[in-house]
């Protein structure tokens, strides 16, 4: 199974590409929001950057034979994430306890994002974003967890800034090298 | 050389901490325990037609387990027969042979070895009829399959034993049963295997506050337990359960959809199916089917019934574990409500579950801690409730009167202590009569009952 749809050609999706400053805008963005992750600011990430309709999803892609023709996954089959607004809220409330023992003190993440490339779709006020990402978590003394992969965002324009209406996280590893991925990819 | 009587005290309920960390008793618990017991392999809805295949793991070992042309299953070892090279990896699929990728050895589903390429020319001395993958015993119940290495092991509903009575409240009570939906989730922990089982098979002790993040957020039935703050009659809310085997859980009455996220629908479900399993089982098990259950399956496969997470705890080495998770829907279930459960079974205990990302840490320095020397001289003790428990009049096996206690951990080490001690398994049945002997106090169900 191919997780080829991280291809820039997406089925019915116009794939001509943003202009400069609008590529510059989302960039813009996505470095903002990786700062809020980075800095606990969940609260904020939610209000600021996730739309109410949000589909955040990292589908399981088991390692099967190039011949093989079962289909890609969907949402109605087996993921790490598969989460709505409110979903993705009891994460995050979860956050604010003060009884998340694993988070104190807390741990320090880093989002190193790469080709970003934005693309028009159907809609006016929607993009189509790619891009790539490593994550790195340090935690307590000495634990050090890397976790690369691409995102297949949707982002529509709000205001002057833009919200994520969806979210398809490929994460390359099969087998997650980490005790949970208990953040947001 | 490990010497067992040092590790594990059964009357005392206290085991060395060396358990969870020296390399020698992992290597001895690899040959009496994970060479000797059943162990989870995938579940017969996972592969129902001929020449479907999926790769699991005993302990280390790497298997393929494949569907016949007749219906039965056979399990192999995924490794080629001529020089060791794994022979499939593609994780599930629907084969009619397995092909090695090293020089093009050839098997077919039973695992026979069917062609070797220049064979006439080059390899004639090869003697294919003895070259087969290794066959492994493999049995299933209720449709979950369990391969051993052991021959004389005894058969997996007698190994299952009075578990299985139990199992049966929810495997084949209602309806069609259960099946696992996959494919599974995976992760890494570095934490010795035991750790999580023991968790499972009896921890609701921590619940309350390793946890509590999680129950404060979800609501729902268990969110009283939330920093252990709730005055809650625990002697009266479940039971724990050990037997023969070492396979055990503790239950709450009435719970079963209480980490689910969505209950509405699940509930309606549990409630319309509870008669049919009275009426199938009697009221002992009936009225445990809406219940919420935490099982480990000795050695090293756990589950939540209600919560619906299904895990393997792999072990690579003494400290470290690779995890895979499925999730249990009943096979009556329609489709939106088999997605509903699997979101919430993911929500809660997947890779990024609410609970899950609450369970790792302590695992890992449970195990890391003992890197210590002096540390790990040290012991630990499951005495919680102990006395507090024995045969039941309507119960198999060994009986808790409260689902926080710690009966089944007496009883998964009490058969850990007894399987590494063994010779073999003509000596664990040679126990068969009396293995509840340590717990002494035999008659507390029944003043429990007179008392009440």
């Amino acid at each position: 199974m191919s997780t080829s749809n991280l291809q820039p050609v997406a089925s019915g999706i116009e794939t001509s590409r943003v202009e400069r400053e609008c590529l510059s805008a989302i960039e813009q963005h996505y470095y903002y929001e990786a700062r809020l992750l980075q800095n606990d600011q969940y609260r904020e990430w939610l209000e600021q950057i996730v739309a109410d309709d949000i589909h955040y999803w990292m589908p399981v892609y088991e390692q099967r034979f190039a011949r093989d023709k079962r289909p890609s996954p969907t949402p109605n089959d087996a993921a790490v994430f598969n989460d709505d607004f409110a979903m993705l809220k009891m994460r995050v409330d979860r956050l604010y306890t003060g009884q998340v023992w694993m988070e104190d003190p807390p741990s320090r993440i880093r989002y190193l994002l790469t080709n970003i490339e934005a693309y028009h779709t159907q809609r006016d006020d929607e993009y189509q974003v790619f891009c790539n990402f490593a994550i790195h978590r340090h935690r307590r003394q000495d634990q050090h967890y890397v976790h690369v992969g691409g995102r297949e965002d949707l982002l529509r324009r709000s205001g002057a800034g833009f919200r994520l209406a969806r979210r398809k996280i490929i994460l390359d590893a099969r087998v997650v090298q980490d005790k949970n991925l208990y953040f947001f990819p | 050389m490990v010497d067992i009587e040092d590790l594990i005290d059964v009357n005392r309920a206290v085991q060395s901490k060396r358990i969870f960390w020296d390399p020698e008793i992992y290597e001895l618990e690899l040959e009496r325990i994970f060479g000797r017991c059943w162990l989870f392999l995938t579940h017969e809805g996972l592969i129902p037609n001929y020449g479907d295949f999926a790769l699991a793991k005993m302990a280390e070992d790497n298997v393929i387990v494949c569907r016949q042309k007749d219906g039965s299953l056979r399990a192999f070892i995924n490794s080629c027969t001529h020089r060791g090279n794994q022979v499939c990896h593609a994780e599930s699929g629907n084969a009619r042979s397995f092909v090695c990728n090293y020089h093009g050895w050839v098997y077919g589903t039973d695992g026979t070895l069917i062609n070797v390429p220049l064979e006439q020319r080059c390899h004639a001395m090869v003697d294919k009829s003895t070259r087969g993958l290794p066959q492994i015993r493999v049995e299933s119940y209720g449709g979950f399959v369990y391969g051993c290495f052991a021959a004389d092991a005894p058969s997996l509903k007698d190994y299952l034993g009075d578990f299985a009575w139990y199992l049966d409240t929810w495997m084949i009570g209602a309806g069609n049963g259960v099946e696992l939906l996959g494919p599974p989730t995976k992760s890494i922990l570095d934490c010795n295997w035991k750790v999580p089982t023991e968790n499972f098979v009896g921890d609701a002790y921590h619940v309350g506050w390793t946890h509590a993040a999680a129950l404060t957020v979800l609501g729902g039935e268990l969110a009283g337990l939330s920093g252990n703050s709730a005055d809650m009659p625990y002697d009266d809310l479940g039971l724990q359960v050990t037997t023969r085997h070492g396979h055990g859980f503790g239950y709450i009455d009435r719970a079963g959809s209480a980490v689910h996220f969505d209950r509405q629908s699940y509930d309606k479900f549990l409630a319309a199916q509870k008669p049919k399993v009275v009426a199938k089982l009697g009221l002992a098990r009936g009225r445990m089917f809406d219940g919420h259950w935490n099982c480990s399956l000795f050695p090293n496969n756990s589950f939540l019934y209600g919560t619906n997470t299904f895990k393997v705890w792999h072990p690579l080495g003494p400290r470290r574990i690779e995890v895979w998770t499925w999730t249990i829907v009943h096979k009556d279930m329609d489709a939106s409500l088999k997605q509903q459960i699997q979101k919430g079974a993911t929500f809660s205990f997947g890779t990024a579950g609410l609970l899950e990302a609450d369970d790792g840490d302590n695992m890992v320095t449970c195990t890391t801690s003992n890197a210590g020397r002096h540390t790990r001289q040290g012991d630990m003790v499951s005495t919680m409730g102990i006395n507090n428990e024995g045969p039941h009049p309507e119960y198999p096996g060994i009986v808790g009167s409260s689902f926080i206690g710690e009966t089944s951990y007496r009883g998964f080490y009490r058969f850990y202590k007894e399987v590494m001690a063994a010779t073999d398994w003509a000596a664990i049945r040679a126990k068969d009569a009396d293995w509840d002997a340590i717990w002494t106090n035999r008659e507390y169900w029944r003043n429990r009952g007179s008392a009440a």
